[in-house]
C-alpha cells in the first residue's frame, strides 16, 4: 500500500468501481490512475473489478441481428465469399429488443472501408504483427474513460503464420500455428488454375514438420477447384512445429510452409 | 471440413478474419453476431444504430485481430468489450440520457434470467452463474446503479440525476454493488479486504 499520494488507498477503493466500469472522469480519474501507478494492491483490486465488469457484459442477452447482417458485414470488410451468400433466415429478435424497440434513430456514421481482397497477402503481415503484439492490445475500444490499470508486460504471442510455397516458390496458401494451450493449426490453400500440379481437386494430406525435421501426417482434406481449408485443435502430439507441407494423394509434395523462427 | 471453421477454436477464426480468409470470416461472424448485436442493441436500443455499431465492432476485430492476446481474456470477452465501447460512445453522443429508467428492470431481468442466450456457453461457467445470481440478489438500487454505469456508461452524477438521489449515494451504490458482484464472481480472489 502507498499512502503518500494525493489519493490514498481508501479513497481509491471508494472510486475503484467507477474506474473499472469506465465512468470515472476528470480529476478523480486522473488522481486514481496516478495512485494506481504506485500501488500494486490497488491495481489488483481494480483488475478484479474490471474482470467483474467484463462478466457483467457477458450477461447481456444475445439477440438475432436483422436479416442479411452477416452479408453486410462481410461486404463491408471486402470478404464476401465468392459463392452465393447464405443469409440466415430472419429470426425474431430477443424479448428485450422487441420490448425496447423505440425507433430512436441515429445517423450512420461509419467510415466504411472499401472492399479489397486480402486473401493470401496478409500472412506475412500477421507474422510480423503477432511477434510484436504483446505490448498492445486490450484497450482497443474507442471510449475515452477506460481504465488502464495493470498493464501486462510485453511477451511474444504464440501465434505464427507462414506462407505455403510450391517448389517454384509460388504462394499458394497460408498456415497458422498456435503453439500454446490449447494448440491448434489452420491452413487455407488456393492452387492456381493453371498450375502444373496434381490434385487441384481431391484429397490432400497435411503433414507437420517438427523441430527435428520429422514430418508427421496430421490430417487430410479435400481441395475443390484448387481451394481448400482445414484446421484442427491439437493435431500433433508434442514439440514445436516448424512448418507444414501438403501432399497429393500420390505422395507428391504440393507446397511447404516454414514457420519463421522468432 | 463442412462449413469452414464451425468446429475451430475462436482464436483460429479470429486469426483467419484478420488474415482476410473469407471462409473463416464467415464462420467468425456467424459465431459471434448474436452476441455482438445483443450488446449493441441492449445499450443503444434502436436496432438500426445497433446494427451499424455491431458492424463497426466486427470491422475493429478485423483490423486489430493481430493484437488480440488470449492471455488477457477470451475472444468473446474481447469482442464484447469492443462492441460495448463503440455502443457507449454512441449513447454518450446523444443529448438525452442514454437509458430510460423504465427500461432498467427489464434489462436486469434479462441479465439475471438469461433465457434467450443460447450462445452463452461461457455463461454456464460457475463464476458467471454466480455473478448472474448475485446480480439478482443484491439490493435493487445497487443493481440499478451498477447497470446504469456498467452497461449504459452513466457517470455517478448521471446516475444520481436519473435516480433523484445525492451524488454520494449514487457513488456508494455503485461501489457496494460492484464489491458484492466481485465477491460472487471472483470468490477465490477476494480476501484481502
Amino acid at each position: 500500500m502507498n499512502e503518500s499520494t494525493e489519493m490514498n488507498c481508501a479513497q481509491l477503493r471508494d472510486v475503484a468501481a467507477e474506474l473499472a466500469l469506465g465512468v470515472l472522469t476528470g480529476r478523480e480519474r486522473a488522481d486514481a490512475l496516478a495512485h494506481l501507478e504506485r500501488c500494486e494492491d490497488c491495481r489488483e483490486h481494480v483488475r478484479q473489478l474490471m474482470a467483474t465488469s467484463e462478466g457483467l457484459l457477458g450477461l447481456l442477452p444475445a439477440s438475432e441481428p436483422p436479416a442479411g447482417f452477416e452479408t453486410r458485414v462481410l461486404d463491408r470488410l471486402g470478404l464476401a465469399p465468392a459463392g452465393p451468400a447464405s443469409p440466415r433466415a430472419h429470426a425474431p429478435q430477443s424479448r428485450l429488443a422487441r420490448l425496447r424497440r423505440r425507433g430512436r434513430d441515429n445517423r450512420r456514421e461509419s467510415a466504411s472501408r472499401g472492399p479489397r481482397s486480402r486473401r493470401l497477402i496478409a500472412a506475412a503481415a500477421i507474422a510480423v504483427a503477432v511477434v510484436g503484439a504483446g505490448a498492445s492490445g486490450w484497450q482497443i475500444g474507442a471510449s475515452t474513460a477506460r481504465p488502464v490499470a495493470a498493464p501486462v508486460a510485453a511477451a511474444p504471442v504464440p501465434l505464427s503464420a507462414a506462407t505455403f510455397l510450391t517448389a517454384t516458390r509460388t504462394k499458394v496458401g497460408q498456415l497458422f500455428v498456435y503453439q500454446a494451450k490449447p494448440r491448434w493449426i489452420y491452413m487455407s490453400v488456393d492452387l492456381p488454375d493453371n498450375a502444373s500440379l496434381p490434385a487441384a481437386d481431391g484429397m490432400v494430406t497435411c503433414q507437420v514438420i517438427g523441430a527435428d525435421g520429422k514430418a508427421t501426417s496430421v490430417g487430410t482434406f479435400r481441395l475443390d477447384g484448387g481451394y481448400g481449408a482445414w484446421g484442427s485443435p491439437d493435431p500433433w502430439s508434442d514439440g514445436t512445429v516448424r512448418g507444414a507441407r501438403l501432399l497429393a494423394a500420390d505422395g507428391t509434395v504440393l507446397a511447404t510452409a516454414t514457420v519463421p523462427v522468432k | 471440413m463442412g462449413t469452414a471453421g464451425e468446429r475451430l477454436p475462436d482464436e483460429v477464426l479470429l486469426a483467419g478474419l484478420g488474415a482476410g480468409d473469407a471462409e473463416l470470416a464467415v464462420a467468425f461472424v456467424r459465431r459471434f453476431q448474436r452476441i455482438v448485436f445483443g450488446v449493441a442493441v441492449a445499450v443503444i436500443g434502436d436496432p438500426k444504430t445497433a446494427e451499424d455499431v455491431a458492424q463497426q465492432a466486427f470491422e475493429q476485430a478485423w483490423k486489430h485481430a493481430q493484437v488480440y492476446d488470449s492471455r488477457r481474456g477470451t475472444v468473446r470477452a474481447w469482442l464484447t468489450r469492443i462492441a460495448h465501447n463503440l455502443a457507449i460512445d454512441v449513447v454518450r453522443a446523444r443529448a438525452s440520457l442514454p437509458v430510460d429508467p423504465d427500461d432498467l428492470p427489464l434489462m436486469l431481468t434479462a441479465m439475471t434470467d438469461g433465457p434467450d442466450n443460447p450462445e452463452g456457453v461461457a455463461v454456464a461457467r460457475d463464476s458467471a452463474a454466480q455473478l448472474r445470481r448475485a446480480l439478482g440478489l443484491i439490493p435493487a438500487p445497487q443493481a440499478r446503479a451498477v447497470a446504469m454505469a456498467g452497461i449504459y456508461g452513466l457517470t455517478a452524477r448521471q446516475v444520481a440525476d436519473a435516480e433523484g438521489i445525492p451524488l454520494g449515494t449514487a457513488k456508494t451504490r455503485i461501489r457496494d454493488g460492484m464489491q458484492k458482484l466481485r465477491a460472487a464472481y471472483l470468490p477465490e480472489d477476494v480476501g484481502d479486504e
